[in-house]
């Protein structure tokens, strides 16, 4: 599955780069997500229970960031195993463009995804991903307007 | 008398009776493998692979173990110890291949996703379920081959290492034995190319598609210490399961039952092999001492089995001017999955298509080569249209290409090329032992005015209208012959039948062949009916247990009409010759066998009618009172009987398809879809209807619609019915079934074993509709499924 996107939000560019490496913003951005922990700064682990159609899963993985430049990108690249439900590996560019006031986050991810989950179809896939990043970003959003 | 007071009043061959077994499987009446329930019986669920390729690091299943009502969990290995693997010697055909050497569950790696990697068994199916979930399988990702041509590249990884490639089978079908004799041939071939008029060259591609019965697969096992092992397996072939079973488990073969239930929602090929599931329940029966029952899920069922066709053919015909046929050549590559299934390894369907490639078609010489590649794919299984489904299409097919480069009418260019007289060796050594192709096309061309018809595509085609016709034709098996079954599956090709008289006039058949709905209890009744002048209804025919009935290679091309009936027929036979020299000596008359009928349950002198007895007189006076018997003969009547027909067999089947399409959007809709069929004398023509009807419905569904999908990394995408998209009845055309029948003259009643290789004519002809509709295009379609999508595109490309 490939996903491009581009979200504007509403801080400053070095507080949503920022943001971006905070473990605990990020918990309480990502849906779902019951663990964030930061095993170095470059690497977190994690479990998320996400439900895809009809399939409920939790997710146990990692994520590894690489290509660190702030405040301008970074890449994440993760894997996460959903026990029966099947697995995931994904890889995300994310650019921060600034706009002075506002930021335009760009997101390009490329995830592979095996196992039962695999077999919903991509069209459910990509829709659950796309109203997933939605909540995300609009958690993130929030949290960041609100530590600033 | 009968027993029961059914009415015996007219013949029953060709009548047109309903079935026998429709009463109870429409009124939910049915006895299928999940209606059986033994006491103490246990429930398993397979863990399968998430990964089309992977080393196994770990299994973790003590938490699956912990769960509360399991009772076993069991890995790949646990069980190398406890069993032989596969291949053994009744699962293996007399081809030369690479056959793979596997265990029932993954050892070390597993192959493909979907691939059973440990067994959970407990106390019911949703505490197996559960624990399923709870069986940690650390894998570390291998490169998945996923293409064939690729997979054959010197260099690709290795699917099964125990062969040091991906090649599980190659062969050439034309021009000898010997090198020296192929490369002549090759060479005789390649003149007549180099001198034709006319020459084309594609390649056609078929998808991955098959059959999807209603019923998926199961296993019943029981074990006892004394009598050894009962299977109730769904399965088209309980005798050969057996023999397998017998070698796996190293059980005495007297000890071993397989039954298949006598309800069976559907085979069509894919219950022929013998599967890796089976050996793995009853072995865990044994272990156990517990019976264990298996039911496989549709999500299992379209991940393991149905895949078949998914063939590259590229194919070249050369012919003169005139359109005349000279010669073809065919290089096939096929995507076999990973080889590892009982019996057909994957590439025994496509070995038989590429024999077939010739179809009904005259050849001076032909060049015709297969290589077939392991991939990290559900292994191939048969399908009805085994192997031939790709070749057909891709025949059928180049000849409508070749008449548009002539400018020749394509129906004219089949017809003048059909194989004029029969008997026939075709370029392959294919034997076509009987019919008439000529007459059997001719009265398919009486159901269409062609003239006129052109006349009317011309005016459609002024007004904006793409309306246009295609055909398709093929020959193919009826029964297979030891001759053929020997060398490609390594059994026998006779049919068996048991016929057992009661002595109250009734009979039971036993026959060792396991049907899945084609209706044989019907048939057989007929044929009885009609033999001992009885009524249908006064026979009772039972199936598929090894310990009731005669050895038989099983349900599977087409061997109904044409190895069973005839085994039936002349079990009865046997019995009626003896019946009547017992007669004539109680009416102390010297008379011949052919000198008295049975009929209207009764056996008659026809020189005097007043001299007879009833059916059941005679039968019992045999059965409970042999006194006074002629000299020699002693009582009872039941008879065993093996038929072997003296010749390979055929039936031969032509189609024709009127569509229009639109050339907008690229929908098509067929507005005519009439079959001429050769099925040689009919016993129910209501059964051959059905079975015609059903053929070209899976025909057209696979060309339209079904297709397996393998993402780049070899996930299965296509687990659900929603995403394998079958036909239903609305998706269908009308169909005008036709017959133009020639008995058959190697079976003792005329009949052809029919249906089995039916679907295969259909994609050729519903492309060649299509494309007559748009050659102002000049439109070919040489790749399957074929959609509106891909219509619009050729339209699309064709237009700018």
């Amino acid at each position: 599955m490939e996903l491009i996107e581009e979200i504007r939000i509403k801080a400053n560019r070095a507080n949503v780069f920022a943001a971006l490496n905070d473990v605990d913003i990020l918990r309480r951005s990502i849906p779902g997500c019951e663990k964030l922990e930061a095993i170095s700064p470059t690497e977190f682990t994690g479990i998320v229970v996400s439900k895809v159609g009809p399939m409920k899963a939790r997710f146990a993985g990692n994520v590894t960031v690489s290509d660190l430049k702030p405040p301008e990108s970074y890449t994440l690249v993760g894997a996460g195993k959903g026990g029966v439900a099947g697995f995931a590996k994904m890889r995300t560019m994310v650019t921060l463009i600034d706009e002075g006031d506002s930021t335009l986050m760009r997101y390009e991810v490329k995830a592979d995804i095996g196992g039962k989950l695999a077999q919903l179809g991509g069209a459910l896939i990509t829709k659950t991903s796309k109203k997933l990043a939605g909540v995300f970003f609009q958690n993130f959003e929030t949290i960041v307007n609100d530590e600033n | 008398m009968a027993s029961k007071s059914h009415p015996v009043d007219e013949s029953w061959m060709g009548s047109r009776m309903p079935r026998k077994e429709d009463l109870r499987l429409i009124t939910g009446q049915g006895k299928y493998i999940s209606d059986i329930v033994l006491p103490r019986m246990a429930h398993a669920v397979f863990v399968r692979s998430d990964y089309a390729h992977a080393k196994i690091i770990s299994i973790d299943t003590s938490a699956a173990m912990a769960l509360p009502g399991v009772i076993s969990v069991t890995t790949g290995a646990d069980i190398v110890d406890e069993m032989r693997p596969m291949p053994q010697p009744v699962l293996l055909p007399n081809l030369p291949a690479k056959y793979p050497t596997f265990y029932p569950l993954s050892v070390g790696k597993v192959k493909f996703h979907g691939a059973p990697v440990a067994i959970v068994v407990a106390r019911d199916k949703y505490v197996a379920e559960d624990a399923a979930e709870l069986v940690e399988v650390e894998y570390e990702e291998l490169p998945a081959v996923l293409d064939p041509n690729a997979a054959l590249e010197p260099g690709s990884t290795v699917v099964n290492e125990d062969h040091p490639d991906n090649e599980i089978f190659s062969m050439t079908f034309t021009g000898g034995e010997t090198q020296a004799a192929q490369d002549a041939n090759d060479k005789a071939v390649e003149e007549i190319f180099n001198s034709a008029d006319v020459v084309i060259k594609e390649t056609f591609r078929v998808h991955r598609t098959g059959i999807t019965p209603m019923e998926p697969r199961g296993a019943l096992c029981d074990w006892s210490e004394s009598d050894g092992l009962t299977a109730w397996i769904t399965t088209q072939r309980p005798h050969i399961d057996r023999l397998a079973l017998v070698d796996l488990l190293e059980i005495p073969a007297e000890r071993v039952r397989v039954i298949a239930p006598r309800d069976q929602g559907g085979a069509f090929g894919i219950k022929a092999p013998f599967y890796r599931e089976n050996v793995i329940i009853a072995h865990m029966a044994r272990k156990l001492g517990q019976p264990v029952r298996w039911i496989e899920s549709r999500y299992e069922s379209l991940m393991n089995v149905g895949q078949e066709r998914d063939q590259f053919n590229t194919l070249e015909v050369a012919a003169n001017k005139n359109g005349k046929l000279l010669a073809l050549r065919n290089r096939g590559v096929a995507d076999n999955g990973t080889g590892e299934t009982g019996v057909y390894w994957g590439f025994v369907m496509p070995f038989l298509g590429a024999h077939e490639v010739p179809n009904t078609y005259t050849w001076e010489k032909a060049d015709i080569k297969l290589r077939v590649a392991v991939t990290n794919k559900a292994c191939l299984t048969p399908s009805r249209a085994f192997g031939h489904f790709p070749t057909r299409f891709a025949i059928e097919r180049a000849i409508d290409i070749i008449s548009h480069k002539i400018g020749m009418e394509p129906a004219d260019v089949r017809r003048n090329n059909l194989v004029p007289e029969l008997p026939y060796t075709s370029t392959t050594g294919a034997y076509y032992d009987s019919g008439d192709f000529i007459k059997v096309w001719d009265n398919l061309m009486s159901h269409i005015d062609l003239k006129k018809f052109r006349q009317e595509q011309r005016e459609a085609l002024a007004n904006g209208r793409y309306i246009g016709v295609g055909f398709g034709t093929g020959v193919e098996l009826s029964g297979m012959a030891s001759e053929v079954l020997v060398p490609m599956e390594n059994q026998p090709g006779y049919g068996a039948a048991s016929i057992r008289l009661d002595p109250r006039g009734t009979v039971q058949i036993f026959g060792g062949d396991a049907p899945g709905g084609q209706g044989h209890e019907t048939s057989v009744s007929q044929v009885v009916a009609n033999a001992f002048g009885i009524n249908p209804q006064d026979t009772l025919t039972t199936t598929g247990d090894t310990a009731m009935t005669p050895f038989g290679a099983g349900t599977i091309g087409a061997r109904g009409a044409s190895y069973f009936m005839s085994a039936v027929h002349n079990a009865c036979l046997e019995l009626k010759q003896k019946i009547v020299r017992i007669l004539a000596h109680d009416l102390g008359i010297k008379a011949e066998f052919e000198e008295f009928d049975f009929i209207n349950g009764e056996v008659i002198y026809r020189s005097d009618p007043s001299v007879k007895k009833t059916f059941r007189e005679i039968v019992e006076r045999i059965i409970m009172h042999p006194i006074n018997m002629p000299e020699g003969e002693v009582g009872g009547l039941e008879a065993t009987v093996f038929f072997e027909a003296a010749k390979p067999m055929i039936c031969f089947n032509a189609d024709m398809c009127v569509v229009e399409v639109n050339i907008d959007n690229g929908e098509f809709e067929i507005s005519r879809w009439v079959s001429s069929e050769d099925v040689g004398n009919v016993i129910n023509p209501l059964i051959v209807d059905g079975q015609m009807q059903g053929a070209i419905a899976q025909g057209l569904s696979n060309t339209i619609f079904e297709e397996f999908i393998y993402d780049e990394q070899g996930q299965q995408l296509t687990a659900d019915l929603e995403n394998y998209k079958i036909a239903t009845a609305a998706d269908m055309p009308n169909m005008e079934v036709t017959y133009s029948p020639t008995p058959c003259p190697h079976t003792p009643m005329g009949t052809r074993g029919i249906g089995e290789g039916r679907p295969s004519s259909v994609p050729g002809a519903l492309c060649n509709a299509i494309c007559d509709a748009l050659q102002p295009f000049g439109i070919e379609i040489t790749e399957l499924p074929i959609r509106p999508n891909a219509i619009w595109k050729k339209i699309h490309e064709a237009r700018s």
